[in-house]
């Protein structure tokens, strides 16, 4: 990759590793090319060149086992999407080779040129079946692997086995007469049963650290993960309220805050979006909490979307809680209830309550962001006096178009 | 708050506190003594699951104020406790009663307890004082919902959705008398508001909220026994 800076220091050549964006097969040729500069094109060609004389099979198989996996730096050519859909998987380009390889050798034997075919094909089958089987190995599926996903990667182990095993036996008993025949596929399956055997136990060993260390490592970040969001809110809290102690009221607010900030993170799930009616109140009453310093409960029964009904009726909420923090007495409560028959939405204090009688006209805040909001939307509003307080009750239609 | 129980005991209840929180055993312990001396009497404490079992078994109090997290037991907390101690007596041979207490507000957390036998459910930023008359009336064998338990219920039944019993006996639906109720305690009111709001008198209201909790414990609505089968309490 050029660099626009022309001081910039030379840069070395990009570590030789897999891409898992940009691969055909293995990502092997696509390593290749990045790390030494060359376009893919080029050396696929080589490749595959090199495949088809022999010695290809060899290095591309230890480049593959070698090379470790790296996603792609995104930005570069021939990166996700369209050749993915195209060629689905490995196993079409497998498939693809096996079918040129065959033209090419009856092609070959046409002309008259011995491939010893014999020895070739199953050779070739052979190949073809640790690729198959070795495929599920690959660190790209290991996560899937490790979290036990069935039965396709048991059915790709399985078949990989079977044509592995036909290309041994297609090669061993190739002159044989059939009754040695028989003799030679017992001999070959009680070798592969030894060979699982001495490798099954290791392997579980493997999986099972593999596990380990997989579930340790999501612990970790998980813990890392809490230690940050804890430093970030609740040890600067503290830090506020120790050096903020003599302020009684500064520290309930602060504390008052904080809960509810950690209580949103641990309990909330993402349940508290803006664009829902829960989300929109819960932000309203965070807000004139902290500009109060008067807790405020809210209780809500089923939710709604936002719209402009709402948007209403949760900035009339935010009026009659304003005048409840400052004209009543605490505990100030909220209780909102949505249904199919539209929006209820109850504000109580504990003051000394509230007469619409004596209100003067031009108390602008109740007469006109309360009730002439609510009415405006269909809805309605009306405050009454309670033994100890006052309790605000607005309701709000079901949204045009909802049959209620 | 004036909500002080109809008949004071002639004795004070005898209260157990569970939660594995030194200072909050501590701080519940020193609050309950100032604002409700005579009428509570707190004779014991406990950390865990196991210890809880035990001194609840030995003391026999007519109230546990138990923390819905703890530790020991079969890791499920205040509802290991519940299922240690069924059918234990208190002293004056009634049942041991379990009033919850939590700063979670996590919908199954209130199912799991209350579903285990809890006869309410409160939220540990209650005052002294309301805790004092929650501990009295779970002693009088009453239900203690808190407005925050009253909208989940409303939630749970279906009720603000519109839903309400044909029968008063339907375990899966609340009666219309119970829902109003649910809604004035979910507005903040105390039962006496309730009771004065709806012209029925304070033993009523009572009547319904324990109505109200026995179909919380034994209704099989889908949204109460997904949480509780999440929780394998079913």
């Amino acid at each position: 990759m050029p660099t626009p800076y022309a001081a910039a220091p030379a840069a070395a050549p990009p570590r030789l590793v897999r891409p898992l964006a940009g691969r055909q097969v293995a990502g092997v040729c696509a390593g290749l090319a990045e790390h030494l500069g060359v376009p893919v094109r080029v050396i696929r060609l080589i490749m595959l060149v090199l495949l088809a004389m022999g010695p290809g099979v060899v290095a591309y198989v230890l480049l593959w086992a070698l090379t470790p996996e790296v996603e792609a730096t995104p930005g570069k050519p021939g990166a996700p999407g369209e050749q993915r859909s195209l060629f689905d998987g490995p196993m079409l380009v497998i498939a693809g080779a096996v079918v040129a390889f065959v033209g090419v050798a009856w092609l070959a034997q046409r002309s008259g040129v011995d491939l010893r075919l014999g020895v070739l094909l199953p050779l070739l089958v052979i190949a073809v079946g640790t690729v198959i089987g070795l495929s599920q190995l690959d660190a790209a599926r290991r996560t899937r692997w490790l979290a036990g996903s069935g039965w396709q990667t048991a059915a790709r182990l399985g078949l990989g086995v079977i044509v592995t095993a036909g290309g041994i036996l297609a090669l061993v008993t190739r002159d044989a007469p059939i009754s040695q025949t028989w003799d030679i596929i017992v001999a070959v399956i009680v070798v592969l049963i030894g060979a699982g055997l001495l490798v099954a136990p290791w392997g579980v060993r493997v999986l099972a650290e593999l596990r380990a260390e997989q579930a340790a490592r999501a612990r970790a970040d998980e813990r890392a993960d809490m230690a940050a969001h804890l430093h970030d809110s609740v040890l600067q809290t503290l830090a506020l309220i120790q050096r903020q102690s003599g302020d009684s009221a500064r520290v309930a607010t602060l504390a008052r805050a904080q809960e509810r900030e950690l209580r949103a993170w641990l309990y909330g799930g993402g349940a508290a979006e803006a664009s829902n009616l829960s989300g929109a109140l819960a932000e309203v009453i965070g807000e004139v909490e902290a500009a109060h310093g008067i807790p405020v409960d809210l209780v809500m029964t089923g939710d709604r979307e936002m719209d402009d009904g709402t948007q209403a009726l949760v900035r009339a909420v935010r009026e009659a809680l304003a005048n409840a923090v400052r004209h009543g007495r605490p505990p100030v409560s909220v209780y909102v209830e949505a249904g199919p028959t539209g929006v209820e939405a109850f504000i109580r204090d504990h003051g000394p309550g509230l007469d619409m009688e004596v209100i003067p006209e031009d108390r602008l805040g109740v007469r006109e962001s309360i009730i002439g909001r609510m009415t405006r939307h269909g809805g309605a509003a009306s405050s009454r006096r309670l033994d100890p307080g006052t309790e605000w009750s607005l309701t709000l239609p079901p949204p045009q178009g909802v049959t209620p | 708050m004036t909500g002080t129980p109809a008949s004071p005991p002639a004795e004070p209840v005898r209260v157990v506190v569970v939660d594995d929180h030194r200072m909050f055993r501590t701080g519940v312990k020193a609050e309950l003594e100032e604002v409700a001396g005579d009428r509570i009497d707190i004779i014991g404490e406990a950390p865990d699951v196991d210890t809880a079992i035990a001194v609840i078994r030995r003391d026999l109090p007519d109230v546990v104020l138990l923390d819905v997290h703890l530790p020991g037991g079969n890791g499920r907390g205040g509802v290991d406790v519940l299922a240690g101690c069924v059918a234990v007596d208190s002293r004056r041979g009634r049942p041991v009663r379990f009033l919850a207490l939590s700063v979670s507000d996590a919908a199954e957390d209130v199912i799991a307890v209350i579903r285990a036998g809890a006869r309410g459910y409160v939220t540990k930023t209650i005052t002294g004082t309301d805790l004092a008359n929650a501990v009295c009336r779970v002693a009088d064998g009453d239900a203690v919902f808190s407005p925050r338990l009253a909208g989940f219920v409303l939630d749970a039944f279906g009720a603000a959705a519109g839903e309400i019993a044909e029968v008063d006996e339907e375990l899966d639906r609340l009666s219309q008398r119970e829902r109003e109720v649910m809604r004035l305690i979910a507005r903040g009111y105390q039962y006496k508001e309730v009771a004065k709001e709806l012209f029925i008198s304070i033993k009523t209201v009572e009547t319904h909220v324990s109505s109200v909790l026995r179909k919380l414990q034994l209704s099989s609505r889908h949204e109460l026994t997904a949480w509780a089968m999440g929780r394998k309490l079913v």
